[in-house]
């Protein structure tokens, strides 16, 4: 498996889990675990958007294993 | 033939009127009623019985039964606006228990002895008097104790451990029957309710008990107890997996080579630790 793949995979399932995080926020009633939540959500997005960029240059650095 | 049909009417108009007062005087469970109440609902008692009989006249009969509904009420009104007034009706609680020593005069004072005493501490779990901080007797005769604070059981507040926030769950079905009512307040329908029985692959019919948290997860109970259903372990699994993102986070940090790349990895798992701090209540309870 090369590196791109890998950061791939992890990106996957951080997105998931960002899917379910946001499916408790919605769900929950009560206010402060809803911060608590929407909080999480925030960094999970900044965490993505660093992974989605590094997958970027990593596709650029080694575009032979492209789509893998 | 006369005499049994008025007395029959008798005792249910009787019967009716002792009922109302009753709910009229308090809403109270009988063992926890203040002794001047409980006298009242024996004198209303009598009075009715013996008017159903024909012992008393019904004029007197009903004059007695007022006095002793007005005054109740009366009382209890005042005694609520008065604290003297509280005092002089209910009497006033007795310390039993002071620092961890027993009142010797207030246990006379109560009528009780050293072992009525234990007994009425062992039925509250308290085994050993010298757990006991302080114990007062109740008007209504109940003896409450608070625990010196080493013998109390210990809450989350004690380990500084911080727990999540929970509400009552809701109960959605019972007897395989939707209860719109709790569903609505939790903001939810029967449409997502069939949804979430279709995913369990549990029919409605086979459904005894169904609640759902304040996280919105849904507990079955069905009538075949033969047929395992899966418990909502969503949370568990959910922090399992971002514990694993964080891992890959550090571990991509460690194999890279890049300097920025590190960095960002580095700092990303630091992040994310923090937040698997912050969300470790709330997932795991």
């Amino acid at each position: 498996m090369t590196v791109a793949s890998q950061v791939k995979q992890t990106l996957a399932s951080l997105k998931g889990a960002r899917g379910t995080l946001n499916m408790y926020s919605v769900q929950t009633r009560d206010d402060e675990t809803q911060s608590v939540y929407t909080n999480s959500l925030e960094i999970a997005d900044t965490i993505i958007n660093d992974l989605e960029d590094r997958l970027k240059t990593l596709e650029f650095e080694e575009p032979q294993y492209k789509g893998n | 033939m006369q005499e049994p049909i008025y007395v029959i009417i008798r005792t249910l108009a009787l019967f009716s009127i002792v009922w109302l007062s009753i709910r009229l005087i308090g809403k109270r469970n009988i063992s926890r009623v203040k002794p001047f109440n409980f006298m009242s609902y024996i004198v209303l008692a009598i009075v009715a019985t013996l008017m159903s009989l024909n012992l008393i006249d019904l004029i007197s009969g009903f004059i007695v039964l007022l006095t002793w509904l007005v005054l109740p009420i009366a009382l209890d009104y005042l005694s609520i606006k008065s604290e003297a007034i509280h005092q002089l009706i209910n009497g006033k609680e007795t310390v039993l228990i002071k620092h961890g020593k027993i009142m010797e005069e207030n246990l006379i004072q109560v009528r009780m002895t050293g072992e009525d005493l234990l007994a009425e501490l062992r039925s509250k779990n308290i085994f050993n008097m010298t757990d006991v901080e302080f114990a007062v007797m109740e008007t209504n005769g109940e003896i409450n104790a608070y625990l010196k604070s080493d013998k109390k059981p210990v809450s989350a507040h004690d380990l500084g451990e911080k727990v999540a926030p929970q509400a009552e769950p809701q109960t959605v079905i019972m007897d395989g029957n939707f209860l719109n009512e709790p569903l609505s307040s939790l903001g939810l329908n029967q449409e997502w309710l069939k949804v979430e029985l279709d995913k369990m692959g549990v029919a409605l019919e086979n459904v005894f008990l169904a609640q759902v948290d304040s996280s919105g997860d849904l507990f079955l109970d069905l009538f075949d107890d033969a047929v395992e259903i899966p418990q909502p372990k969503v949370k568990e699994l959910l922090y399992a997996n971002l514990e694993k993102i964080q891992a890959d986070l550090s571990t991509f940090s460690l194999q890279t080579d890049d300097k920025t790349a590190k960095g960002m990895y580095l700092r990303n798992s630091q992040k994310f630790e923090n937040l698997l701090d912050k969300l470790r209540p709330y997932l795991l309870n």
